[in-house]
């Protein structure tokens, strides 16, 4: 009886002590979303450089970095330098694309932001009154999800993607399961 | 000469009731609005409600709610429509159901549990005293080299 209740005692404390080593790991800012697998909301909005309006759901087929950003945001100053990267390295990829979500944000500051840090090229979308943000449970920038060719967001990226984020978050994916 | 006066008076009263306090009132879709983003964390800012916050976000999902009641869209779809997108996290006050409700009761179980284990225990306690009292053996006379012992250590008290 009584070297049952030791154990007993030892394995409550491992449990709590085990608890504890988990928590070390975990950051309570990094609210996991949700919308992981599920699909992605679609949207149409106007193109920041005045042509086509970019709407998400045209992009099927490909997989989508959906990046969300802001010229009023300090971290996204030190994504943008590895987004002008990885823009370039991809562009000769038939099966990824990138585009940016710019919300809370003036076209004119937008295109001042790009003027100044570099312009990767791919299309971004205007969302003044962050609706698309809001409707992807967006909390800050940047943000990033991968969409799937099938328009399933298949993960999010809380703050800005760090250098060799593709090959180490993204290609796995995309080479693992394709289309769930 | 009394009457115009009287009815001056009466007037005067007329126009101070409060008939058209009603006006006052909140739209009941504002009411609405409010009752909403005051459950809805602000995402932002940890502890405040979209309600209550003054960050852009909030201002955005302030804006956002108003819409969908505008739509005629019920408060269980609108919080539903936050809690897909942002999850549990979004309510200021948990959910019970689903896992969280272990949360909820496990308190109350640790409490039930703790306290049956203390009542058993006080039991097993109260009860060892009284139930052998005459069982046990009676002490040994101690022997000559215990005695002897005890001789010794009452002579050291002594001093």
């Amino acid at each position: 009886m009584n070297g049952a209740w030791k154990i007993i005692l030892l394995g409550v404390v491992m449990a709590i002590l085990g608890l504890f080593a988990l928590g070390l790991e975990n950051d309570p800012r990094n609210i996991p979303s949700p919308l992981v697998n599920r699909p992605a909301s679609d949207f149409t909005a106007p193109a920041l450089n005045g042509g086509q309006p970019v709407t998400l759901s045209a992009l099927r087929g490909k997989w989508v970095l959906v990046n969300f950003w802001g010229s009023w945001c300090v971290s996204c100053v030190a994504e943008h330098p590895y987004l002008m990267e990885l823009a370039q390295k991809t562009k000769s990829r038939p099966d990824f694309v990138m585009i940016g979500v710019d919300f809370r944000d003036t076209p004119a500051a937008a295109r001042n932001f790009l003027a100044r840090h570099g312009n990767p090229g791919y299309p971004h979308a205007m969302d003044p009154e962050q609706k698309i943000a809001i409707d992807w449970g967006v909390y800050g920038a940047p943000e990033s999800y991968l969409v799937d060719p099938g328009g399933t967001i298949r993960m999010k990226h809380t703050g800005p993607l760090f250098p060799g984020w593709f090959e180490a978050r993204a290609l796995p994916l995309m080479e693992g399961g394709k289309t769930p | 000469m009394k009457s115009p006066a009287a009815a001056c008076l009466l007037a005067a009263l007329l126009l101070a009731l409060p008939v058209g306090a009603a006006t006052r009132d909140e739209d009941p879709t504002e009411a609405l609005v409010r009752h909403i983003a005051k459950d809805l964390r602000c995402a932002v800012c940890q502890n405040q409600s979209v309600y209550e916050s003054n960050s852009d976000l909030a201002k955005d999902m302030l804006r956002v709610i108003r819409d969908k009641v505008r739509e005629g869209q019920s408060e269980g779809v609108i919080r539903d429509y936050f809690h897909q997108r942002y999850g549990d996290y979004i309510y200021l006050e948990p959910t019970t159901g689903g896992m969280n409700r272990l949360l909820w009761l496990g308190p109350f179980v640790g409490l039930l549990a703790g306290g049956w284990a203390l009542l058993a225990a006080m039991r097993k306690w109260r009860a060892k005293p009284t139930a052998t009292p005459g069982n046990d053996p009676p002490p040994a006379a101690p022997d000559a080299a215990m005695q002897e012992r005890i001789r010794q250590e009452l002579e050291q008290m002594r001093l």
